[in-house]
Formats: structure tokens, C-alpha cells, sequence
């Protein structure tokens, strides 16, 4: 009871002071009336009398004011006093507190904003349970049997397959669309420890060939494609014009294997399928480690079981297979292409927010030796220094609070915009601001800010500060050389890329993905009848100067390669057998896309399903194979025991996979005829279209297919040159956001310079006068200055290179064509800033050759 | 008239709380009556006998309220609150123990 008292006598003390100063003073004057009363009573006159009684009592003043502190409630209100004071001080100065404030709004902000990013992509754990005890198999054991096999045999993991990138027909609302879905094991629920929103998830009976026909939608897919129809369950969908019952929703969160997958379906097991359970589906094994056993364990049984899953094989594998497999937390495998580059970012923001703390630091000092004066004097007149140092203390904090508020918007717009240069980030929602990161920043800024409380700030201009303030600016010099060279290794890499040649002139040319289901493409025959009923439709279209077909677009990443035996290269019969990369192209493929003849021929019409099987190499596949001697006439023989091809034609280079090149498994380049190994197939084909024509509008031609066609799915329209810049975005929004974050760096910086510098001259100003009057020129004054800048800078750059080195290695993956200590950008970069800091010195050197010697020695 | 004692230091609450343990009184009062019941021997500092009110105020053992006196002026009486009882019981305690060692001492020398 007693604490509750007190609770309330103290929360009075603060809110009704008011009305307690009125008390204090009734009761004070009551007993001086009283104690005069009684004087006069004593005998005493009036006016004795009262005087009597006060020096009774003696000062008022004072025993008011231990009153006051007998409330303990002083340092609130001296508290609130302080912020009250701190508040008209920044108002006063409205350029230190804008820059001071704009600075931890960027540095703090932006830190924030990558931080909250990076947590969101690397750290979030995964929304499943034990996510730790995920992993996933690379490098070896694949494919619909395989995986199967290893979910059999495994006794450290409970094994799934799923089948990730895959894309399915859906027909809907008299439309193709085009979806992306995965095929799956019947116990990847199981493995990942969810269960369905709705209905239920497939049988392990479903997982065979006939009774496969069922589909579990997303939670999106089931809001947006079928408006959240509640009777959803049973609904009859066609895929790839198969009919599938829904027979499940997943909960909202649910994404995988990504967040944009909308349908999955059970993988279909046919041992008579001999392709499909052991050769091209790329099945994955997903797996949860068995309790009790760690990764080492999984890591362990992967050998000795790829040794059993070898002889499985219809044909006879090598004996190199599976032995690289490789357990890998499946964390890992989520965030490895997105790793580089957040980090890189995280650790260049961090670097801002160094810059923008030494940046506010350097003005608080600079302010601290504008106000000696006043700190002076009011020690002089009795402020404690415990009380001036809680002022500074109010001050400092109350523009920490206002810097945190400052970046915490900053962060927020900043998070709005990332999703447009990151597309890596967890699509939909995006990240939110991260609480503890924003807590950590703001705890951050207040913590440094309570420290820079204790800089020497009441001695007025001492060399300490000058020493600190120089250091300071140093250190933001060195930060922004590190930012500057981690933007110029960046736009480094893009103009190298930007100058590799891909191979390809036509920038113009639209390419489309378009997908034919079974009642088209089932047999060669009728699949070559559609392509040229098609080419035909798009043909009559008016602007269309050329319609050709390939089974992928040049600088997608999409892995097209098959094995072959090359002629005058024998190898002995366990060694792997040359991998090479396959495009299917129809004949005007090469004039379309500006791929200039070296050698022999082009396809024409004549190579066709019953003329001798032909392909084409690219010229540095020749020069491989049969260097000094025509490749034309050699012979290529598939792997898989389809009959030879001769080589007729050698064509330029072309960056088929990405502009830096092939994997590096593959050891060359071939085209086929299409009408040669035209595709049939029991499930949907995927060709990509290339349009060449003069002002097509794209809603146009399509629209004339969809009337025509309209169980085709028609997808990914873009033209080569959107491709080609898409394929190295990932590249480009990192140099922007470095560029972006080394300008802020160094602006920041140069900011720093010309303050210090500014600072500089003006306390020299004594010796500067005199050193005029004794006749030094303008110019030597100025020289002096822009020494100080260049040796303050030149050490800053010194500093900064050595850190870029650092930077440079979490940038390596992203580099191209420029090594980490590429002199280019390691030279121009600090040579950029030494220029700089010299440019923002000019103004401080001017000044200081433009003073008056007998006004500056009068002031004196 | 002697020069009054200097209060022992701590003894300034242990009067305030006795003397308000009687009845609601206000300041001016309190500081009268330690006088008078001291035979005039301990006189309270009048200006400080305030803060050592507000103080124990605010640490809950005492209550203050705002009434007429029969003067017909405002004034602030103090009373004692159930944790000051128990405060001054304490402090009682404490005292007499002090005070008899001290006796003793003194006696025997």
C-alpha cells in the first residue's frame, strides 16, 4: 500500500506542480502569520513583529526549495527543463539540426532498410517447423527414380521429391495460362511439417501413373484465380488438358519450393516411362534429418547409397554418378544467389551509417567549440558540470530521438522501393521493417550519442578537438574510398558486360514462350503440322517480316545441354562423355537473330525428319574439336544412341546461357534442325517464338493466336534486348544501390572536409593575419589549407583501400570481367575523392587568403 | 533562557512523527509543541522543520490536508498514515535502545 502512495504522491509531485508551489506557498506564509500572531500577542509592534517572525524562520527561499527536492521528482523536472532548452536550441540552429538529422537519416535509414532486408531473405527462418533439420541433396542423385530410390534406403532423412521451375497449362475462363506449379512426393508435407488449409494433400497411391489426377491449389491461386470459392474442393481443372481434381488448398504462408508456385500435383511413377523415371525430370530430394542425427550423418549414408541407385538405371550409368552428392541444409540452397549481394549492401550501408556518426560527430564538436564561450560562462556564474553535462546529455539525446525517427521513415519508404531493385526479396509482401533491427539502430544511435556527450566540448577549440574532428573526417574519407571502389568494381563489371558480345545483332527481335498441350504436339507429325499452322497464322499478321522456333531463348538461363561422343575423340568407356549445348532452331533461326555463317552452310527446308540428320557448331566449339582442320563433315554422336549428325555449317559464338559464359561443364555448342527432332509428347511442349516485324503491338498478335489457338498458352513476351538486360539485373541494381550508397558516402564526406577545414581557418584566423601582414601572399595562405585537405584526404584514401579490399571479396561472385583489385577502379576511386576534398577545400582557402590582416588582429 | 540543543541528527523525524501521532496538526503547531513539551529544551529549526514534513510525506509515513483553523486560516494539518504508525513504532524501538546504551555508558563512566 505504501508503494501505491508513494506512486501517487510522485506523479502528483510532476503533474500538479502548480497547484503543490500554491500549497507550499500558503503553508510557508501560514506559520510566518502565525509565528508574527503570536509576537504581536508577545507584545510586540506590527511591523517588528513580522520581521521577527521571518528571521525566525529564516530564508524562505531556501526552505522552499528543499521542499521541492524533498518531492524527488527534481531530476524530471530538471529533465523536462533540459529537453525544453535542447529543443529551442535546435530550433535555433535549423542548418546543424537539418544536416545532423538528414545525415542519421540516411546512414541509419538506409542501414536499416538492407539490414531488415538481409534479415528478412538470410536470417528469417523458414516457415516450417525445425527448419534447421531441412536438407537437400545437390550435385548427384536426381530424377523421379533416384529420389525415390534414396527416399527407400535413406535411414538418416525422411526423403521428398519435388520438381522446382515448372510451369503447367491451365485452361481458365476459356484462356491458356501458363502457371507456375511443382510436381511432388506424396510426403513432402510430412518432411516439411505442414498440413493443408483445406482438404487434403495426395496419397502415396496417388504418386503412380493413372491415379495422379490430383491438384492441391495455393492459397493465392485459390483467392485470385477462383475468387476464394468456398466449394472449391472437387472442382475439375484441366492441366496440360489432363482433367485434375482439386482436392486441397495450402494455408496463406505456405511457398514452396517459391513463394509464386500457385498448384501442385503428385509426380506420376510408370517403371514402364524409362524417361520420365530415369532420365530428363530433374526431381530434387528434400529431406528432414531423423531425430537425433546430424547432417553429417545424411552427409555420410549419400555415397553408399548412390552405389545402390546406380545399377538401377536402365542403361549403364558412370561410375562417377552420385558420388558428389552432397546434404546441404536446405537454408543454404533458399538464399545462396541472393547472399553476395545483401551482404555486400549490408556491409556498404554500414559503412554510410560509420560515415553519417562521424559526420554528426564532427558537427557536435564543431558546435561544442562555437559554444565554449557560453559553456564558460555559465560555469562561471555556478552551473555544476554534472548540470552542463546533463544538459549536453538532453540535447544529444533529444537529437538521437529525433535521427531515429528520421531514419525509421527513411527505412520505411526505402523498404517500399527494394522490392524494385531486389527481386530476390520473398515476393508479395515484401520485408517489413524489421523490429529488432529498428530497435538495434535506434538503441544504436542513442548509445552514440551518449558517448559523444563525453567529447571534449566545454574547453572551447583545444587541439584534442581539432585532433578528434580531423580524425573524424579521416575516417569518413576512408569509408567513402571503400563505398566509392565497391561502385566502381560494380560499374566496372556492368560495362564490361555490357560490352560482351552476345552474339545475337537483333535487339528487336520479340521472343515468347508458347506451350502446346498433347492434342497438338502428341506425335512429331501433328506437333510439326502445328508449328507450321501456327507459323502460318502469325505470318498473315501484318508487319511480320519472320516467324522461327527454338527451344530457348539466348541468355536465359536455362539449362539446355545432352551428351554426346565427338568424332576423332575417342574416350575410354568410363570417362564422362562431352556435354554439349543443344539449341533446336527452325532455318531463318540465324538470320532472325543476326548469327553470322562461318563455315559451310545453314539449315534449309531440305533438312527435314527424312533427310540425313545434320547440326551446326559454334565456331569456338570447332576450333575446340578440330582445331586446324574443317569441321564440316565430322560427326556427332547423341549418347543415347540416337544415329550420328554431320556437321554442316560453323556459326559465330552466341551467349545461349549468359553473358558469362557457359557452365563450365559444357564443352561446346550445336544446333538442330527442328524439323529433324521435332518433339511429341504425352504432356506439354514448350517452344520459344521469334518475331521479327515492324511495329507489332503485342496485345495485337496475341490476341489473333488466343482467337486461333486457343488451348495454347502464350507467355513471357519481351524483345532480345529486355532479355539481355534482365539477364544481368541482378548485377545492375547492386552497382545502382553501391553507386547510390558510395554519392551518399561521399557527399557525406566532403560535407566533413569543408566543415573541419571551415573550423580550421577560422581559429587560425590570429596566425593567418599575421602571417599576412608580415607579407606571405594570398596564395600561400590558400596552399596552406589545401594541404591540410589533401594530407587529411590522402590518408583517409590510404585508409579506405585497404578496407575496399574487404568489401571487394563479398562482391567477388558478382564481378566480371574486372578482378578484385582492379587497378582501375582502385585508382580512380580515391583519386575521385582526393579531388573532391580538394574541390571543398577551395572554399575555406579563399577565404582564409581573403582576409584582412588588421581586421582579423583587431578582433583579437 | 539557555541556548536550545541542537536536535540529534535522525531525531528531527522521530519528534515530527510522534508529535502528528496525537492529532492532525499543522506545522507552525508541531514545531510549538516539541517546544513546549520539551520544556522548552529542544527547539525545531522553524524554516527546516518544512522540508523534514515533505519529505516524510513523501516517503508515505505521514498525510497532509488542507482545513480551516479556528484562526480561520488555510493551513496544511499532518497526520499520521497506518505505515507511519508502524514507522514510528520502529523508530520508538530504536531510539530507546539508543538511548539506553547511551545511559548506560554514560552512568557507569
Amino acid at each position: 500500500m505504501r508503494w501505491f502512495r508513494i506512486v501517487r504522491l510522485r506523479l502528483r509531485s510532476l503533474l500538479q506542480r502548480d497547484r503543490l508551489e500554491t500549497q507550499l506557498r500558503q503553508e510557508l506564509d501560514f506559520h510566518i502569520a502565525e509565528q508574527t500572531a503570536e509576537f504581536i500577542a508577545q507584545g510586540m509592534a506590527e511591523p517588528a513583529a513580522a520581521l521577527a517572525a521571518r528571521r525566525l524562520f529564516g530564508s524562505a527561499a531556501v526552505h522552499a526549495e528543499s521542499c521541492r527536492d524533498a518531492r524527488r521528482t527534481r531530476w524530471a523536472e530538471d529533465l523536462f527543463a533540459d529537453l525544453r532548452y535542447a529543443a529551442r536550441r535546435l530550433a535555433a540552429s535549423p542548418a546543424f539540426t537539418l544536416a545532423a538529422v538528414a545525415t542519421l537519416a540516411l546512414g541509419a535509414g538506409a542501414n536499416l532498410a538492407f539490414f531488415s532486408a538481409a534479415w528478412a531473405v538470410l536470417i528469417r527462418p523458414l516457415p516450417y517447423p525445425e527448419p534447421d533439420r531441412l536438407v537437400q541433396v545437390e550435385t548427384g542423385i536426381a530424377g523421379v527414380g533416384p529420389v525415390l530410390s534414396l527416399r527407400e534406403l535413406s535411414s538418416a532423412a525422411d526423403y521428398a521429391g519435388y520438381l522446382p521451375d515448372t510451369e503447367v497449362t491451365v485452361q481458365l475462363a476459356g484462356e491458356a495460362l501458363r502457371l507456375p506449379a511443382a510436381a511432388a512426393t506424396a510426403n513432402l508435407l510430412r518432411v516439411l511439417g505442414v498440413a493443408p488449409a483445406q482438404g487434403r494433400w495426395f496419397r502415396p497411391s496417388e504418386e503412380h501413373a493413372g491415379q495422379h489426377r490430383v491438384v492441391v491449389l495455393s492459397h493465392r491461386a485459390w483467392r485470385e484465380r477462383f475468387a476464394a470459392d468456398p466449394h472449391i474442393l472437387g472442382r475439375i481443372l484441366s492441366l496440360d488438358e489432363e482433367p485434375f481434381t482439386i482436392i486441397g488448398v495450402m494455408p496463406a504462408g505456405y511457398a514452396f519450393p517459391s513463394a509464386a508456385t500457385e498448384l501442385w500435383f503428385p509426380i506420376r511413377v510408370n517403371p514402364a516411362n524409362r524417361g520420365y523415371m530415369w532420365g530428363g525430370q530433374n526431381l530434387q530430394a528434400l529431406g528432414r534429418l531423423r531425430p537425433g542425427l546430424a547432417l553429417a550423418a545424411a552427409q555420410a549414408e549419400l555415397r553408399p547409397i548412390a552405389d545402390r541407385i546406380r545399377p538401377q538405371f536402365p542403361w549403364r550409368m558412370p561410375d562417377a554418378w552420385g558420388t558428389s552428392s552432397a546434404a546441404v541444409p536446405y537454408r543454404d540452397v533458399r538464399v545462396r544467389d541472393a547472399r553476395p549481394k545483401l551482404l555486400a549492401l549490408a556491409a556498404a550501408s554500414l559503412l554510410l551509417l560509420l560515415i553519417a556518426c562521424a559526420n554528426v560527430a564532427n558537427l557536435l564538436v564543431a558546435q561544442g567549440i562555437r559554444r565554449g564561450r557560453e559553456f564558460t560562462i555559465r560555469e562561471a556564474i555556478g552551473a555544476g558540470r554534472g548540470r552542463l553535462f546533463r544538459q549536453l546529455a538532453a540535447e544529444n539525446l533529444l537529437l538521437a530521438a529525433l535521427g531515429a525517427a528520421a531514419a525509421l521513415l527513411a527505412a520505411l519508404l526505402l523498404l517500399r522501393l527494394l522490392p524494385l531493385v531486389l527481386p530476390e526479396l520473398p515476393p508479395g509482401a515484401g520485408p517489413g521493417l524489421d523490429p529488432y533491427a529498428a530497435s538495434a539502430v535506434c538503441l544504436a544511435l542513442f548509445g552514440i550519442f551518449a558517448l559523444l556527450t563525453f567529447l571534449p566540448i566545454r574547453r572551447g577549440p583545444t587541439h584534442r578537438s581539432l585532433r578528434l574532428t580531423t580524425g573524424l573526417t579521416a575516417l569518413q574519407l576512408a569509408l567513402a574510398t571503400a563505398l566509392l571502389i565497391g561502385a566502381g568494381l560494380m560499374t566496372r563489371t556492368l560495362s564490361q558486360l555490357a560490352n560482351v558480345d552476345a552474339g545475337v545483332q537483333a535487339n528487336s527481335v520479340l521472343t515468347a514462350s508458347v506451350t502446346a498441350g498433347p492434342s497438338r504436339c502428341g506425335t512429331p507429325a501433328r506437333c510439326g503440322a502445328f508449328v507450321r499452322e501456327m507459323s502460318a497464322a502469325l505470318a498473315a499478321i501484318p508487319g511480320v517480316k519472320s516467324v522461327n522456333w527454338a527451344n530457348g531463348i539466348p541468355l536465359v538461363p536455362e539449362i539446355r545441354a545432352m551428351t554426346v561422343d565427338m568424332e576423332d575423340h575417342p574416350r575410354a568407356p568410363e570417362a564422362p562423355a562431352y556435354a554439349l549445348w543443344h539449341s533446336i532452331v527452325t532455318p531463318g533461326y540465324f538470320a532472325a537473330l543476326g548469327i553470322p555463317l562461318r563455315a559451310g552452310r545453314l539449315f534449309t527446308e531440305a533438312d527435314h525428319a527424312g533427310a540425313e540428320p545434320v547440326a551446326i557448331i559454334s565456331e569456338s566449339t570447332a576450333r575446340r574439336f578440330w582445331p586446324n582442320r574443317s569441321a564440316l563433315g565430322k560427326r556427332i554422336r547423341p549418347v543415347s544412341g540416337r544415329a550420328d549428325r554431320v556437321v554442316v555449317g560453323v556459326v559465330a559464338d552466341v551467349a545461349q546461357y549468359s553473358l558469362t559464359g557457359f557452365p563450365s561443364w559444357v564443352d561446346g555448342a550445336q544446333y538442330l534442325p527442328l524439323e529433324q527432332v521435332m518433339p511429341g509428347s504425352a504432356q506439354a511442349v514448350d517452344f520459344s517464338l521469334l518475331l521479327e516485324g515492324n511495329g507489332l503491338s503485342a496485345g495485337m498478335w496475341q490476341a489473333a493466336l488466343r482467337r486461333q489457338f486457343p488451348d495454347v498458352a502464350i507467355a513471357h513476351v519481351a524483345t532480345i534486348r529486355e532479355v539481355r538486360d534482365a539477364s544481368v539485373a541482378d548485377r545492375r541494381s547492386t552497382a545502382w544501390l553501391l553507386a547510390l550508397l558510395s554519392a551518399l558516402g561521399l557527399l557525406l564526406g566532403t560535407v566533413g572536409v569543408y566543415g573541419v577545414l571551415q573550423q580550421r581557418a577560422a581559429q587560425r584566423s590570429k596566425e593567418i593575419g599575421i602571417r599576412l601582414a608580415l607579407g606571405a601572399g594570398p596564395g600561400r595562405i590558400a596552399a596552406a589549407v589545401l594541404r591540410e585537405a589533401l594530407w587529411v584526404s590522402l590518408a583517409g584514401a590510404a585508409a579506405g583501400i585497404a578496407a575496399a579490399l574487404g568489401l571487394a571479396r563479398i562482391l567477388e561472385s558478382l564481378l566480371y570481367g574486372v578482378s578484385t583489385s582492379d587497378p582501375v577502379a582502385f585508382f580512380v576511386a580515391p583519386g575521385l575523392l582526393v579531388l573532391t576534398a580538394l574541390l571543398a577545400a577551395l572554399v575555406p582557402g579563399l577565404r582564409a587568403a581573403r582576409l584582412d590582416p588588421v581586421q582579423t588582429l583587431r578582433a583579437e | 533562557m539557555s541556548k536550545p540543543s541542537d536536535l540529534i541528527q535522525g531525531t528531527l523525524d522521530l519528534l515530527i512523527l510522534k508529535t502528528v501521532s496525537l492529532e492532525p496538526v499543522h506545522g507552525w503547531a508541531i514545531a510549538k509543541r516539541i517546544q513546549q513539551m520539551s520544556n522548552e529544551v529542544l527547539q525545531v529549526q522553524q524554516g527546516s522543520l518544512y522540508p523534514a514534513l515533505h519529505r516524510l510525506e513523501q516517503q508515505g509515513w505521514i498525510e497532509a490536508a488542507t482545513r480551516e483553523t479556528e484562526s480561520g486560516r488555510v493551513a496544511r494539518f499532518y497526520s499520521l498514515t497506518p505505515d507511519g504508525k508502524k514507522q514510528l513504532e520502529k523508530e520508538l524501538g530504536q531510539w530507546q535502545r539508543l538511548s539506553a546504551a547511551v545511559g548506560l555508558v554514560v552512568n557507569q563512566a
